[in-house]
């Protein structure tokens, strides 16, 4: 069985809610505590969390980017390993580099930051996939246009980048997944941050690192399917 | 009434700072202290009544936590980056020195920039000559 590996950083939080889920979807999974950078190179497929990783300090995840624990994440995601950042890891995975991955590694080219209006939201959400189910390895157990329940927690959650990388955002198929409504309706209404594109999710070029603001662990009854997803495209990878 | 400049500091410990520090020396950029400054752009006839303006404001300053001082220069100094967060009324101005206490020179603060401080898809920065 494949391992994965739940990263840990000073400020992670959720890290036993997601744990436990993907566990449950069948992961040999671990946590992985910060002092233990040096053993992540073995595992097969990396979760960051949320929380605020380093209290957010300079930007949200700029910190945690650029942090030891990144570098065999960012090697094992150049190597084809998955990778998924959940809120404050979708931040850092931006702060990183790695998605869109339109740029140099720890080089962004787009942020999560922050809400307009510029509040913290604490809301049951909708995100919708977007792409096409197997422009991901961790979206591909989907079904095409999946609607997900999830937990949106964040005062900066809000995709923003200068015109032109917004417009690779658009055509290079990054937009993963957007806010919808229950019935997978998109529109401002159901966007709560005001994230350009009604974005909740980005993922690489080569469609091994997804970065999602909104929270799926956090759902009560959990609502596992992209944990699933994630975890058989860890064991197929 | 003319745009005054306020600096807020921290007059305790300022961790972000020293995680910037620590960061940037990481990172391979040769800086032996790093400071911050929250730069407030006020609305106000005279120095005293942009001091005060901001003093008033619970939400920027407690008085146990910060100091502020009055801006005259309308550009970073010698070691010092500004940034600015798109949409921000505020700036965040980094002071960096080196081992002897100088201001590092501009290819430094260049590579701090490029490295941490600035996020060029949400950021602009300016750095001092």
């Amino acid at each position: 069985m494949k391992r994965v590996a739940v990263v840990i950083f000073p400020g992670t939080n959720s890290e036993e809610e997601t744990v436990r889920l993907l566990r449950a979807c069948g992961a040999d999974a671990h946590l992985v505590h910060w002092s233990r950078a040096h053993t992540l190179g073995a595992y097969d497929g990396y979760v960051l969390s949320g929380g605020f990783a380093y209290e957010d300090r300079i930007r949200a995840g700029a910190v945690a980017a650029h942090d030891a624990m990144m570098d065999p994440v960012i090697d094992g995601a150049r190597n084809g390993k998955l990778v998924m950042g959940i809120c404050n890891g979708a931040q850092i995975l931006l702060e990183a580099g790695l998605v869109p991955g339109t740029g140099d590694a720890r080089r962004p080219t787009a942020a999560f930051t922050h809400n307009v209006p510029p509040h913290f939201i604490c809301k049951k959400v909708y995100v919708k996939l977007a792409v096409q189910p197997r422009r991901s390895s961790i979206t591909a157990a989907l079904p095409r246009d999946a609607v997900l329940p999830a937990w949106a927690a964040h005062g900066e959650g809000r995709l923003a980048a200068r015109a032109c990388e917004m417009e690779e955002l658009e055509t290079g198929d990054h937009l993963a997944f957007v806010y919808a409504h229950a019935d997978g309706r998109v529109d401002d209404a159901a966007t709560p941050n005001g994230s350009a594109l009604h974005c909740a999710g980005l993922v690489n070029r080569e469609g091994n690192v997804l970065a999602l603001m909104p929270h799926p662990e956090r759902v009560f009854p959990p609502h596992a399917a992209l944990f699933k997803s994630f975890v058989r495209g860890v064991e197929a990878s | 009434m003319t745009q005054r400049r306020v600096a807020l500091r921290l007059k305790v410990p300022d961790t972000t700072a020293y995680t910037a520090l620590v960061a940037l020396r990481r990172l391979g950029v040769p800086v032996a202290r790093v400071e911050r400054a929250t730069l407030i752009a006020v609305p106000a006839g005279d120095d005293d009544a942009a001091l005060e303006c901001v003093r008033r404001d619970e939400s920027l300053f407690n008085p146990n936590l910060h100091e502020i001082e009055v801006v005259r220069l309308g550009a970073p100094g010698a070691g010092e980056i500004w940034i600015r967060a798109d949409e921000a009324s505020s700036m965040q101005a980094w002071r960096l020195t080196d081992e002897q206490g100088l201001p590092v020179p501009p290819p430094v603060l260049e590579r701090a920039r490029d490295a941490l401080l600035c996020n060029p898809a949400i950021e602009t920065a300016v750095v001092g000559s």
